[in-house]
Protein backbone atom coordinates (compact mmCIF):
# COMPACT_ATOMS: atom_id res chain seq x y z
CA UNK A 1 0.00 0.00 0.00
CA UNK A 2 1.34 3.10 -1.20
CA UNK A 3 0.76 6.31 1.65
CA UNK A 4 -0.12 9.86 -0.31
CA UNK A 5 -0.47 12.83 1.51
CA UNK A 6 -2.56 15.67 -0.07
CA UNK A 7 -1.95 17.91 -1.39
CA UNK A 8 -0.23 15.78 -4.04
CA UNK A 9 2.40 16.80 -5.77
CA UNK A 10 3.28 16.01 -9.21
CA UNK A 11 6.54 14.21 -9.01
CA UNK A 12 4.14 11.19 -7.54
CA UNK A 13 2.52 10.72 -11.02
CA UNK A 14 4.78 8.39 -12.41
CA UNK A 15 4.25 5.62 -9.60
CA UNK A 16 0.57 5.82 -9.64
CA UNK A 17 -0.09 2.97 -12.40
CA UNK A 18 -3.70 1.12 -12.66
CA UNK A 19 -3.40 -1.52 -9.95
CA UNK A 20 -1.91 0.42 -7.82
CA UNK A 21 -3.24 0.26 -3.81
CA UNK A 22 -2.95 3.55 -1.87
CA UNK A 23 -4.08 5.31 1.12
CA UNK A 24 -4.78 8.68 1.26
CA UNK A 25 -3.57 11.24 4.65
CA UNK A 26 -5.37 14.69 4.38
CA UNK A 27 -8.18 16.81 3.49
CA UNK A 28 -10.35 15.55 0.51
CA UNK A 29 -13.40 17.04 -1.10
CA UNK A 30 -16.70 15.36 -1.89
CA UNK A 31 -19.27 16.16 -3.85
CA UNK A 32 -21.72 14.61 -6.33
CA UNK A 33 -24.36 14.95 -9.25
CA UNK A 34 -25.89 17.84 -7.40
CA UNK A 35 -22.60 20.32 -6.83
CA UNK A 36 -20.02 19.14 -9.42
CA UNK A 37 -21.90 20.69 -11.80
CA UNK A 38 -21.91 23.99 -9.96
CA UNK A 39 -18.25 23.91 -8.92
CA UNK A 40 -17.30 23.77 -12.80
CA UNK A 41 -20.08 26.71 -13.45
CA UNK A 42 -18.02 29.05 -10.64
CA UNK A 43 -14.44 27.65 -12.26
CA UNK A 44 -15.43 29.03 -15.81
CA UNK A 45 -16.41 32.55 -14.54
CA UNK A 46 -13.51 32.72 -12.46
CA UNK A 47 -15.35 33.15 -9.24
CA UNK A 48 -13.99 29.96 -7.52
CA UNK A 49 -11.11 32.34 -5.32
CA UNK A 50 -14.05 33.71 -4.11
CA UNK A 51 -14.50 30.34 -2.52
CA UNK A 52 -11.49 30.10 -0.86
CA UNK A 53 -11.49 26.70 -2.23
CA UNK A 54 -7.75 25.78 -3.79
CA UNK A 55 -8.22 22.43 -6.06
CA UNK A 56 -4.34 22.04 -6.54
CA UNK A 57 -3.00 18.80 -5.69
CA UNK A 58 -6.65 17.84 -4.50
CA UNK A 59 -8.99 14.71 -4.28
CA UNK A 60 -12.51 14.55 -4.49
CA UNK A 61 -14.97 12.06 -3.29
CA UNK A 62 -17.68 11.31 -5.19
CA UNK A 63 -19.97 10.97 -2.29
CA UNK A 64 -22.74 12.93 -0.13
CA UNK A 65 -22.09 13.13 3.45
CA UNK A 66 -25.02 12.74 5.59
CA UNK A 67 -25.52 11.19 9.27
CA UNK A 68 -24.97 7.59 8.27
CA UNK A 69 -21.50 8.57 6.76
CA UNK A 70 -19.76 8.14 3.34
CA UNK A 71 -19.84 5.74 0.46
CA UNK A 72 -19.21 6.33 -3.71
CA UNK A 73 -21.67 6.69 -5.94
CA UNK A 74 -21.21 5.89 -9.07
CA UNK A 75 -19.01 8.45 -10.98
CA UNK A 76 -20.09 7.61 -14.60
CA UNK A 77 -23.26 9.32 -13.75
CA UNK A 78 -23.35 11.61 -15.90
CA UNK A 79 -23.58 15.15 -13.98
CA UNK A 80 -20.32 13.34 -12.22
CA UNK A 81 -18.09 12.00 -15.41
CA UNK A 82 -18.77 15.03 -17.44
CA UNK A 83 -16.92 17.26 -14.38
CA UNK A 84 -14.24 15.30 -14.76
CA UNK A 85 -12.48 17.33 -17.73
CA UNK A 86 -12.62 20.57 -16.02
CA UNK A 87 -11.73 19.84 -12.48
CA UNK A 88 -8.86 17.87 -13.77
CA UNK A 89 -7.88 21.07 -15.44
CA UNK A 90 -8.30 23.57 -12.42
CA UNK A 91 -5.88 20.94 -10.49
CA UNK A 92 -7.06 18.24 -9.17
CA UNK A 93 -5.64 14.88 -9.05
CA UNK A 94 -7.50 12.28 -8.06
CA UNK A 95 -11.04 11.83 -8.52
CA UNK A 96 -12.18 8.84 -6.24
CA UNK A 97 -15.48 6.81 -6.60
CA UNK A 98 -16.72 3.47 -8.65
CA UNK A 99 -17.80 2.17 -11.95
CA UNK A 100 -15.89 2.41 -15.01
CA UNK A 101 -15.31 5.30 -16.82
CA UNK A 102 -15.71 6.15 -20.46
CA UNK A 103 -12.07 6.24 -23.11
CA UNK A 104 -12.78 9.60 -22.83
CA UNK A 105 -12.76 10.85 -19.67
CA UNK A 106 -9.41 8.01 -19.36
CA UNK A 107 -8.06 9.86 -22.37
CA UNK A 108 -8.87 13.51 -20.71
CA UNK A 109 -7.43 12.33 -17.21
CA UNK A 110 -4.44 11.27 -18.81
CA UNK A 111 -3.89 14.92 -20.39
CA UNK A 112 -4.23 16.92 -17.68
CA UNK A 113 -2.21 14.63 -15.18
CA UNK A 114 -5.13 13.34 -13.42
CA UNK A 115 -6.15 10.10 -12.15
CA UNK A 116 -9.38 7.75 -11.22
CA UNK A 117 -9.48 5.31 -8.36
CA UNK A 118 -12.28 3.37 -6.78
CA UNK A 119 -12.88 2.99 -3.55
CA UNK A 120 -14.93 -0.17 -2.09
CA UNK A 121 -18.04 0.65 -0.52
CA UNK A 122 -17.06 0.46 2.99
CA UNK A 123 -19.45 2.70 4.72
CA UNK A 124 -18.46 1.62 8.35
CA UNK A 125 -14.40 1.60 8.12
CA UNK A 126 -14.19 5.11 6.42
CA UNK A 127 -15.96 6.49 8.92
CA UNK A 128 -13.69 5.54 11.67
CA UNK A 129 -10.98 7.32 9.82
CA UNK A 130 -12.31 10.47 9.57
CA UNK A 131 -11.13 12.92 11.46
CA UNK A 132 -13.20 16.21 10.65
CA UNK A 133 -15.75 17.65 8.35
CA UNK A 134 -17.22 20.72 7.29
CA UNK A 135 -18.96 22.12 4.64
CA UNK A 136 -17.13 24.21 1.94
CA UNK A 137 -19.35 25.13 -0.53
CA UNK A 138 -22.84 24.93 -1.48
CA UNK A 139 -24.51 24.47 2.29
CA UNK A 140 -28.39 24.82 0.57
CA UNK A 141 -27.51 21.17 -1.05
CA UNK A 142 -27.69 19.80 2.59
CA UNK A 143 -25.63 15.78 2.82
CA UNK A 144 -24.98 16.68 -1.33
CA UNK A 145 -22.90 19.94 -0.29
CA UNK A 146 -19.62 20.56 -1.29
CA UNK A 147 -18.06 18.88 1.94
CA UNK A 148 -13.69 18.83 3.39
CA UNK A 149 -12.77 15.78 5.22
CA UNK A 150 -9.60 15.52 6.89
CA UNK A 151 -8.91 11.57 6.87
CA UNK A 152 -6.32 9.45 7.86
CA UNK A 153 -5.53 6.25 5.80
CA UNK A 154 -8.74 6.18 3.06
CA UNK A 155 -8.26 2.80 1.02
CA UNK A 156 -8.70 2.87 -2.71
CA UNK A 157 -6.88 1.25 -5.74
CA UNK A 158 -6.12 3.16 -9.29
CA UNK A 159 -8.09 2.42 -11.51
CA UNK A 160 -7.39 4.92 -14.93
CA UNK A 161 -4.44 6.64 -14.95
CA UNK A 162 -1.69 7.26 -17.60
CA UNK A 163 -4.35 6.66 -20.57
CA UNK A 164 -4.90 2.93 -18.95
CA UNK A 165 -8.02 1.50 -17.25
CA UNK A 166 -8.46 -1.89 -15.06
CA UNK A 167 -12.21 -1.63 -16.56
CA UNK A 168 -10.26 -2.64 -20.32
CA UNK A 169 -10.94 -5.72 -22.08
CA UNK A 170 -7.95 -7.82 -22.44
CA UNK A 171 -6.47 -5.65 -18.74
CA UNK A 172 -6.68 -8.16 -16.16
CA UNK A 173 -6.46 -7.13 -12.52
CA UNK A 174 -3.00 -7.21 -11.21
CA UNK B 1 -48.63 1.46 26.54
CA UNK B 2 -48.65 -2.04 28.09
CA UNK B 3 -45.52 -3.85 28.18
CA UNK B 4 -45.65 -6.26 25.38
CA UNK B 5 -45.54 -3.35 22.93
CA UNK B 6 -43.24 -1.86 24.28
CA UNK B 7 -41.24 -4.83 23.82
CA UNK B 8 -42.05 -4.62 20.58
CA UNK B 9 -41.04 -1.59 19.65
CA UNK B 10 -37.84 -2.29 21.10
CA UNK B 11 -37.10 -5.17 19.33
CA UNK B 12 -38.19 -4.04 15.81
CA UNK B 13 -35.69 -1.12 16.60
CA UNK B 14 -32.85 -3.49 17.16
CA UNK B 15 -33.41 -5.57 14.36
CA UNK B 16 -33.48 -2.76 11.75
CA UNK B 17 -30.26 -1.83 12.92
CA UNK B 18 -28.68 -5.56 12.77
CA UNK B 19 -29.44 -5.81 9.70
CA UNK B 20 -27.84 -2.36 8.71
CA UNK B 21 -24.64 -3.29 10.76
CA UNK B 22 -24.02 -7.38 10.74
CA UNK B 23 -22.77 -9.76 7.60
CA UNK B 24 -24.37 -13.06 8.86
CA UNK B 25 -21.85 -15.92 9.61
CA UNK B 26 -22.75 -18.09 6.52
CA UNK B 27 -22.04 -14.74 4.47
CA UNK B 28 -18.42 -13.60 6.17
CA UNK B 29 -17.85 -17.68 5.28
CA UNK B 30 -18.39 -17.43 1.69
CA UNK B 31 -16.62 -14.24 1.11
CA UNK B 32 -13.59 -15.61 3.37
CA UNK B 33 -13.44 -18.84 0.88
CA UNK B 34 -13.72 -16.31 -2.69
CA UNK B 35 -10.42 -14.43 -0.50
CA UNK B 36 -8.65 -18.16 -0.53
CA UNK B 37 -9.04 -18.88 -4.14
CA UNK B 38 -9.21 -15.31 -5.98
CA UNK B 39 -5.43 -15.27 -7.93
CA UNK B 40 -5.75 -11.60 -7.72
CA UNK B 41 -4.18 -9.65 -4.80
CA UNK B 42 -5.99 -6.25 -5.53
CA UNK B 43 -9.10 -9.10 -6.05
CA UNK B 44 -8.22 -10.13 -2.71
CA UNK B 45 -7.95 -7.16 -1.14
CA UNK B 46 -11.01 -5.58 -2.13
CA UNK B 47 -12.67 -8.79 -0.49
CA UNK B 48 -10.56 -8.84 2.68
CA UNK B 49 -11.80 -4.54 2.65
CA UNK B 50 -15.50 -5.57 2.75
CA UNK B 51 -15.33 -7.84 5.72
CA UNK B 52 -13.09 -5.58 7.74
CA UNK B 53 -16.03 -2.94 6.97
CA UNK B 54 -18.59 -5.72 8.26
CA UNK B 55 -16.28 -6.24 11.47
CA UNK B 56 -15.96 -2.80 12.09
CA UNK B 57 -19.76 -2.11 11.75
CA UNK B 58 -20.71 -4.50 13.93
CA UNK B 59 -18.32 -3.52 16.53
CA UNK B 60 -19.10 0.18 15.98
CA UNK B 61 -23.35 -0.41 15.46
CA UNK B 62 -22.79 1.93 11.82
CA UNK B 63 -24.41 1.11 8.68
CA UNK B 64 -22.64 -1.25 6.32
CA UNK B 65 -23.14 1.45 3.81
CA UNK B 66 -24.51 4.65 3.21
CA UNK B 67 -27.08 4.31 1.30
CA UNK B 68 -29.46 2.73 4.27
CA UNK B 69 -32.14 1.96 2.14
CA UNK B 70 -35.68 1.91 2.28
CA UNK B 71 -37.42 -0.47 4.86
CA UNK B 72 -39.25 -3.22 3.56
CA UNK B 73 -41.39 -5.48 6.43
CA UNK B 74 -42.55 -8.96 5.81
CA UNK B 75 -44.80 -10.43 9.05
CA UNK B 76 -45.34 -14.11 9.43
CA UNK B 77 -48.17 -14.68 11.35
CA UNK B 78 -49.51 -18.26 12.69
CA UNK B 79 -51.18 -20.52 15.79
CA UNK B 80 -53.04 -17.99 17.92
CA UNK B 81 -51.24 -15.15 17.15
CA UNK B 82 -53.21 -12.08 15.93
CA UNK B 83 -51.94 -8.58 14.27
CA UNK B 84 -53.75 -5.90 15.65
CA UNK B 85 -53.84 -2.19 14.91
CA UNK B 86 -51.66 -1.78 17.74
CA UNK B 87 -49.27 -3.88 17.11
CA UNK B 88 -48.83 -2.38 13.49
CA UNK B 89 -48.46 0.81 14.97
CA UNK B 90 -45.46 -0.36 17.28
CA UNK B 91 -43.55 -2.49 14.56
CA UNK B 92 -43.74 0.90 12.38
CA UNK B 93 -42.20 3.05 15.29
CA UNK B 94 -39.59 0.41 16.10
CA UNK B 95 -38.62 1.03 12.87
CA UNK B 96 -38.80 4.90 12.75
CA UNK B 97 -36.18 4.74 15.83
CA UNK B 98 -33.98 2.87 14.15
CA UNK B 99 -34.11 4.36 11.69
CA UNK B 100 -33.22 7.56 14.13
CA UNK B 101 -30.98 5.92 15.99
CA UNK B 102 -28.60 4.29 13.46
CA UNK B 103 -28.81 6.83 11.82
CA UNK B 104 -29.95 6.25 8.91
CA UNK B 105 -29.54 8.47 5.71
CA UNK B 106 -32.20 11.14 5.20
CA UNK B 107 -33.31 10.47 2.20
CA UNK B 108 -37.24 11.05 2.20
CA UNK B 109 -38.20 13.36 -1.08
CA UNK B 110 -40.78 16.34 0.27
CA UNK B 111 -43.71 17.39 -1.75
CA UNK B 112 -46.64 17.20 -3.86
CA UNK B 113 -46.66 13.89 -6.05
CA UNK B 114 -44.80 16.21 -9.04
CA UNK B 115 -42.47 17.72 -6.85
CA UNK B 116 -41.53 14.22 -5.19
CA UNK B 117 -40.83 12.79 -8.12
CA UNK B 118 -39.09 15.80 -9.64
CA UNK B 119 -37.30 15.96 -6.45
CA UNK B 120 -37.53 19.91 -6.38
CA UNK B 121 -38.56 20.46 -2.97
CA UNK B 122 -35.49 18.55 -1.60
CA UNK B 123 -35.46 15.82 1.81
CA UNK B 124 -36.53 15.96 4.95
CA UNK B 125 -33.61 15.79 7.67
CA UNK B 126 -35.39 13.53 9.60
CA UNK B 127 -34.44 9.98 8.77
CA UNK B 128 -37.62 8.30 10.09
CA UNK B 129 -39.64 10.45 8.00
CA UNK B 130 -38.77 8.23 5.42
CA UNK B 131 -41.67 5.53 5.10
CA UNK B 132 -41.27 1.80 4.75
CA UNK B 133 -42.14 -0.08 1.31
CA UNK B 134 -45.93 -1.70 2.37
CA UNK B 135 -45.65 -4.41 4.90
CA UNK B 136 -46.45 -8.18 4.04
CA UNK B 137 -48.42 -10.28 5.88
CA UNK B 138 -47.88 -14.09 5.38
CA UNK B 139 -49.82 -17.24 7.42
CA UNK B 140 -47.94 -19.87 8.24
CA UNK B 141 -47.61 -22.54 10.54
CA UNK B 142 -45.31 -22.32 13.13
CA UNK B 143 -47.36 -20.36 16.30
CA UNK B 144 -45.38 -17.56 15.67
CA UNK B 145 -45.59 -13.32 15.13
CA UNK B 146 -42.03 -13.36 13.34
CA UNK B 147 -40.76 -10.37 11.72
CA UNK B 148 -38.04 -9.78 9.02
CA UNK B 149 -36.73 -5.92 8.46
CA UNK B 150 -34.79 -6.03 5.00
CA UNK B 151 -33.51 -2.87 4.09
CA UNK B 152 -33.14 -2.29 0.28
CA UNK B 153 -30.50 0.13 -1.22
CA UNK B 154 -30.64 2.23 -4.27
CA UNK B 155 -28.29 0.55 -6.59
CA UNK B 156 -29.64 -3.19 -6.65
CA UNK B 157 -33.28 -1.22 -7.42
CA UNK B 158 -31.48 0.52 -10.42
CA UNK B 159 -29.78 -3.37 -11.99
CA UNK B 160 -33.28 -5.08 -10.56
CA UNK B 161 -35.90 -6.62 -13.39
CA UNK B 162 -39.24 -7.71 -13.31
CA UNK B 163 -40.17 -9.30 -16.91
CA UNK B 164 -41.95 -12.17 -18.25
CA UNK B 165 -39.87 -15.02 -19.62
CA UNK B 166 -41.43 -17.67 -22.48
CA UNK B 167 -40.43 -20.78 -20.55
CA UNK B 168 -40.99 -22.74 -23.73
CA UNK B 169 -41.19 -25.85 -21.10
CA UNK B 170 -37.53 -26.02 -20.59
CA UNK B 171 -36.03 -24.68 -17.82
CA UNK B 172 -32.78 -24.16 -19.60
CA UNK B 173 -34.70 -21.21 -21.70
CA UNK B 174 -35.45 -19.56 -17.90
CA UNK B 175 -32.11 -20.19 -16.26
CA UNK B 176 -30.58 -18.37 -19.48
CA UNK B 177 -33.10 -15.22 -19.56
CA UNK B 178 -32.06 -14.87 -15.81
CA UNK B 179 -28.34 -15.39 -16.16
CA UNK B 180 -28.43 -12.76 -19.16
CA UNK B 181 -30.29 -9.96 -17.01
CA UNK B 182 -27.71 -11.04 -14.34
CA UNK B 183 -24.54 -10.72 -15.82
CA UNK B 184 -25.43 -7.37 -17.84
CA UNK B 185 -27.07 -5.70 -14.34
CA UNK B 186 -23.46 -7.22 -12.59
CA UNK B 187 -21.24 -5.27 -15.13
CA UNK B 188 -23.28 -2.04 -14.29
CA UNK B 189 -23.85 -2.56 -10.55
CA UNK B 190 -20.38 -1.41 -9.26
CA UNK B 191 -20.89 -2.57 -5.66
CA UNK B 192 -20.30 -6.42 -6.88
CA UNK B 193 -19.77 -9.50 -5.40
CA UNK B 194 -23.47 -9.70 -6.25
CA UNK B 195 -25.74 -12.06 -4.59
CA UNK B 196 -28.87 -12.31 -6.89
CA UNK B 197 -32.46 -12.85 -5.00
CA UNK B 198 -34.73 -14.67 -7.65
CA UNK B 199 -38.49 -14.86 -7.24
CA UNK B 200 -40.90 -16.46 -10.15
CA UNK B 201 -44.37 -16.18 -9.59
CA UNK B 202 -47.58 -16.06 -11.72
CA UNK B 203 -48.25 -11.74 -11.55
CA UNK B 204 -45.12 -8.74 -11.06
CA UNK B 205 -46.30 -8.87 -7.82
CA UNK B 206 -46.21 -12.35 -6.39
CA UNK B 207 -42.52 -12.23 -8.27
CA UNK B 208 -41.14 -9.54 -6.54
CA UNK B 209 -42.99 -10.62 -3.19
CA UNK B 210 -41.17 -14.36 -3.92
CA UNK B 211 -38.17 -12.39 -4.39
CA UNK B 212 -38.12 -10.81 -0.99
CA UNK B 213 -38.89 -14.30 0.44
CA UNK B 214 -35.82 -15.46 -1.43
CA UNK B 215 -33.97 -12.32 -0.18
CA UNK B 216 -35.00 -13.41 3.49
CA UNK B 217 -34.68 -17.30 3.85
CA UNK B 218 -31.51 -17.79 1.39
CA UNK B 219 -28.44 -19.26 3.21
CA UNK B 220 -25.09 -19.01 1.16
CA UNK B 221 -23.99 -22.45 2.41
CA UNK B 222 -27.21 -24.18 1.61
CA UNK B 223 -27.80 -24.39 -2.54
CA UNK B 224 -29.56 -26.12 -4.22
CA UNK B 225 -28.20 -27.48 -8.22
CA UNK B 226 -30.38 -24.55 -10.11
CA UNK B 227 -28.80 -21.34 -7.47
CA UNK B 228 -25.36 -23.07 -7.65
CA UNK B 229 -25.84 -23.52 -11.72
CA UNK B 230 -26.53 -19.11 -11.63
CA UNK B 231 -23.94 -18.47 -9.54
CA UNK B 232 -21.16 -20.53 -11.73
CA UNK B 233 -22.40 -19.16 -14.22
CA UNK B 234 -22.00 -15.61 -13.36
CA UNK B 235 -18.56 -16.08 -12.15
CA UNK B 236 -17.32 -16.74 -15.71
CA UNK B 237 -18.28 -13.60 -16.85
CA UNK B 238 -15.41 -12.02 -15.20
CA UNK B 239 -16.40 -8.72 -14.10
CA UNK B 240 -15.16 -9.48 -9.97
CA UNK B 241 -15.57 -7.61 -7.27
CA UNK B 242 -16.45 -4.18 -7.66
CA UNK B 243 -15.96 -4.75 -11.58
CA UNK B 244 -12.07 -4.96 -11.16
CA UNK B 245 -12.60 -8.70 -12.79
CA UNK B 246 -11.35 -12.14 -11.07
CA UNK B 247 -13.69 -14.82 -10.16
CA UNK B 248 -16.45 -14.09 -7.59
CA UNK B 249 -18.82 -11.64 -9.54
CA UNK B 250 -21.72 -13.83 -7.14
CA UNK B 251 -21.34 -15.29 -3.83
CA UNK B 252 -24.57 -17.64 -4.28
CA UNK B 253 -28.12 -16.90 -4.80
CA UNK B 254 -31.32 -17.41 -3.94
CA UNK B 255 -34.49 -18.25 -5.57
CA UNK B 256 -37.78 -18.80 -4.53
CA UNK B 257 -39.92 -20.93 -7.22
CA UNK B 258 -44.03 -20.19 -6.22
CA UNK B 259 -47.08 -21.52 -7.68
CA UNK B 260 -47.29 -20.98 -11.69
CA UNK B 261 -50.07 -20.21 -14.46
CA UNK B 262 -51.39 -22.13 -16.78
CA UNK B 263 -49.92 -20.89 -19.82
CA UNK B 264 -46.02 -20.43 -21.76
CA UNK B 265 -45.44 -17.00 -19.84
CA UNK B 266 -43.34 -17.15 -15.97
CA UNK B 267 -42.91 -13.76 -14.49
CA UNK B 268 -39.33 -13.49 -13.15
CA UNK B 269 -38.17 -10.84 -10.62
CA UNK B 270 -34.38 -10.65 -10.12
CA UNK B 271 -32.97 -8.22 -7.91
CA UNK B 272 -28.78 -8.30 -7.71
CA UNK B 273 -28.50 -8.26 -4.46
CA UNK B 274 -24.88 -5.87 -4.13
CA UNK B 275 -22.28 -6.31 -1.53
CA UNK B 276 -23.60 -5.36 1.72
CA UNK B 277 -27.22 -7.30 0.90
CA UNK B 278 -29.22 -9.06 1.94
CA UNK B 279 -29.68 -6.74 4.62
CA UNK B 280 -32.05 -8.25 6.60
CA UNK B 281 -32.48 -9.32 10.32
CA UNK B 282 -35.63 -11.46 11.83
CA UNK B 283 -37.28 -11.30 15.28
CA UNK B 284 -39.72 -13.02 17.00
CA UNK B 285 -42.25 -10.66 18.63
S1 LIG C 1 -25.21 -0.76 -4.27
FE1 LIG C 1 -25.18 -1.50 -2.14
S2 LIG C 1 -23.06 -1.20 -1.43
FE2 LIG C 1 -23.36 0.00 -3.31
S3 LIG C 1 -23.92 2.05 -2.59
FE3 LIG C 1 -25.85 0.93 -2.97
S4 LIG C 1 -26.40 -0.03 -1.02
FE4 LIG C 1 -24.26 0.60 -0.87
Amino acid sequence: MEKINIPIVDNLFPSLVIGTRILLFGKIFTGRDAVLPKLVALIENNKLDETGIDLKGAVIFHTAVSPAGVGPTSSNKYDIESTIPALSKAGVKIHLGKGRLSPETIRTLHEYHSIYAVIPPVTALLESKILERRVAAFPEEGMEAFHQLRVEGFPCIVAAAHGKSLYEEGSESP
Amino acid sequence: MNQNLNDIQLKVKEALIRASTVFSADKKSVLSRAIETEPSPNVRWVLETILENADTAEKTRRPTCDDTGIPHLFLEVGGQNSVTPDILRQIYQGVAEGMQELPCRPMAVKGSDVQRLEQSMGLFDDPAALVPAPIRIQLVEENVLRLHVLMQGGGPEIRGKTYRVFHQHKMSAILDEIVAWAIEGAGLLGCTPCTPAIGIGRTHYEAAALMLEAMIHGRFDQQNAIEQEITERLNQSNIGPLGLKGQTTALATFLRVGPQRASGVRIVCLRLCCCVEPRVASVLL
